[in-house]
């Protein structure tokens, strides 16, 4: 098929990173007027001229550090899911199936069963190296004797559900984890700057690292041996992407626990939009990405209102159908 | 193309696995499990209303097995051992009761071990709806099971699951007068507490990086209410809600009872100038309650401990 003239494209890319950028301006705007408190313009005035001011209290120390983390956790989780569906070639890969998730979950939830007094300032820790040994549990198996995209997802999904089980007779055997750790669920509301200062610096070299390899990307979606063919070093590459998608996945796990489907939906969303350039499908995910995390822990907040639900339960709840969407989409586009 | 298709086939079969756990769940919350009791009622036996449906229980049960603590509580206070106890913590009980007693460990609460309950030739059952009701069926193949409230159920709840199970261990009679005896012990604690109280009181478990209250509707909570103590969480969706610092801010507790401390969110909360910004913590009214007394056991004798330990720190002597 001849390419459609260039001019057209160009104003379409155009009107979507201005609507993402609005979808997140207003999600920033929600996530910080939307709450139990009400917040009054007055004493938030009064706070930011230095007087004790409630509002200016909820704000800086509550709703900022929160729509902070849902932006990076957002942007992260997109982009990590956009990368591994690029290496996997397959829409329906996200980073849970690296391991990721699950080796966080179980470092944490085995930490807190042995370790009672290991406090959860340092479970951001903990959840950081469980990723990061998720990934290479994955990564070691499926690279024996040559990686291929089928390989990789076998071993991803064994080892993650291996993982799993463990965590789960972790959970049978002292019922009082499920119960102290929200985490599992996935949710940002707790997020303090000090997590945040711990995880923004990995976030941002991830994401500026992966929209800098996004035509090599491109080309490893091609295929294996197409882009071998057009020169790249393919192994090479599949190390340094497992390694990006591990930094930005293993950072947003431990800011807010394990949240679904942001990393599976969001590359979808945006290749239908845009096509499956990388150069524009990386940092067009991270904006959408963001938003949708940032609008999604608003909508958690309405729910039960005044009560909160998780964002990961939100996420679940608008993955779960659009993942059975995908499925069944892609393979009546595939025949 | 034969991946596509087995990718659809493969997608068919989840629809079709989760279609089918979805039917059998159904069926077995379906309560035609109690029939198996009915056939040879010998005399004597009574059927029973429960939350799972009816059950035949012989006129005295001599072996019950109990899943949960409010039961065994209630048992205790009818003068009868149960055989077999879920529970997680070696001296759970013995915490509960205040003295050692003779009994199976049948598993932990949310995991109870069928075979061990099977192996006790159990003549009742009592099981907790919340989180035993998926299992009835197997229960009820062991003996006539009871499915009752205990777990995130409140006062009134724990009470009418302490009638029904009088009822069922043939002591009706002496049920009322433990139930007369409980309430007028809880009546003479009212006493102590003024009509008028207006202080809102927030029972929370501070947990390593949550915190859990429990509102109007939980167990100690609608106890305290029907005490004259108002609780800060009304309308809440469970009997728990997990509370966010900003939410604890606005709803602005005038007292607050930690039923668990975890030094880990407190050190971070009490960071925090909003902290300061709570009445109860201004007015140094801040108090660590027993965990397993006031979340886990759920029992009258509980609830009037309860009572007395709110009311120590509500209205210091002296």
């Amino acid at each position: 098929m001849i390419e459609r003239s260039a001019i057209p494209k160009r104003v379409h890319l155009l009107w979507v990173t201005i609507i993402l950028i609005m979808v997140l301006l207003i999600a920033i705007v929600g996530s910080l007027s939307v709450g139990v408190a009400s917040i009054s313009w007055k004493e938030l005035v009064e706070g930011f001229k230095g007087a004790d001011s409630k509002s200016y209290s909820i704000l800086m120390t509550i709703r900022l550090p929160r729509t902070v983390a849902s932006i990076i956790v957002g942007a992260n989780l997109a982009v990590a899911g956009a990368l591994m569906q690029a290496m996997l070639r397959n829409p329906l890969a996200s980073p849970q199936v690296f391991g990721i998730n699950s080796g966080a979950s179980l470092i944490v939830v085995a930490a807190v069963a042995f370790l009672p007094n290991i406090g959860s300032s340092n479970l951001i820790y903990l959840a950081f190296l469980g990723a990061v040994l998720g990934g290479a549990i994955v990564y070691s198996f499926s690279a024996k004797g040559g990686m291929t995209p089928v390989k990789l997802a076998l071993a991803g999904m064994a080892v993650h559900l291996l993982l799993a089980s463990v965590t789960q007779s972790i959970l049978i055997f002292d019922e009082r984890i499920s119960d102290v750790l929200y985490w599992l669920a996935g949710s940002v509301d707790r997020a303090s700057w000090s997590a945040i200062s711990i995880v923004w610096p990995w976030s941002v070299a991830g994401l500026l690292f992966a929209i800098a390899l996004s035509r090599p990307v491109s080309l490893l979606s091609l295929g294996g041996e197409t882009a071998e063919g057009l020169g790249l070093n393919v192994r090479l590459m599949r190390l340094i992407i497992a390694l990006i998608v591990v930094i930005l996945a293993g950072a947003s796990v431990s800011l807010a626990g394990a949240i679904g489907f942001v990393g599976l939906m969001v590359p979808n969303i945006v290749k239908m939009l845009v096509g499956e350039n990388y150069s524009r499908v990386l940092p067009l995910s991270a904006l959408c990405g963001a938003g949708l995390l940032t609008l999604a822990d608003v909508l958690g907040r309405f729910i039960a209102y005044p009560y909160e639900s998780p964002v990961g339960i939100v996420t679940a709840l608008l993955g779960g159908p659009f993942f059975l969407y995908l499925a069944v989409s892609k393979g009546k586009g595939m025949k | 193309m034969f991946s596509v298709e087995r990718k659809r086939g493969a997608f068919v079969f989840c629809v079709m696995l989760v279609a089918a756990i979805i039917m059998s769940a159904c069926g077995s919350n379906g309560g035609n499990a109690s029939s198996s009791g009915k056939d040879a009622a010998p005399a004597g036996s009574k059927e029973i209303q429960h939350e799972a449906g009816k059950t035949v229980v012989p006129a005295e049960p001599k072996r019950i097995v109990v899943l949960e603590f409010s039961f065994v509580d209630a048992l205790w206070q009818l003068g009868i051992k149960p055989v077999g106890i879920a529970h997680e913590n070696k001296d759970d009980i013995d915490l509960m009761l205040g003295q050692k007693i003779d009994y199976t460990s049948v598993g932990t609460r949310a995991e109870p071990s069928l075979e061990t309950i099977s192996t006790l030739k159990p003549d009742l059952i009592i099981a907790d709806q919340n989180r035993h009701e998926a299992i009835y069926k197997d229960l009820s193949a062991i003996a006539p099971t009871l499915i009752l409230k205990s777990r995130n159920a409140s006062y009134e709840e724990v009470i009418s699951a302490f009638q029904t199970i009088a009822e069922a261990v043939g002591k009706k009679e002496e049920g009322s007068r433990v139930l007369e005896e409980h309430r007028a012990k809880l009546e003479k604690l009212k006493a102590e507490i003024p009509a008028n109280e207006n202080r809102k009181v927030l029972v929370g478990v501070f947990r390593s990086d949550s915190l859990s209250a429990h509102g109007a509707k939980s167990f100690d909570g609608n106890l305290l209410e029907l005490m004259n103590i108002p609780n800060a969480i009304q309308n809440a969706p469970g009997a728990t809600a997990k509370i966010s610092l900003e939410q604890l801010v606005e709803w602005n507790p005038d007292v607050i009872f930690m039923a668990e401390a975890d030094d880990d969110l407190l050190n971070e909360w009490s960071k925090n100038p909003l902290w300061q910004n709570i009445d109860a913590v201004k007015n140094k009214q801040v108090f660590e309650v027993n965990r397993s007394l006031w979340t886990r056991f759920r029992g009258l004798d509980s609830a009037e401990k309860i009572a007395q330990e709110a009311i120590d720190h509500l209205y210091p002597k002296g």
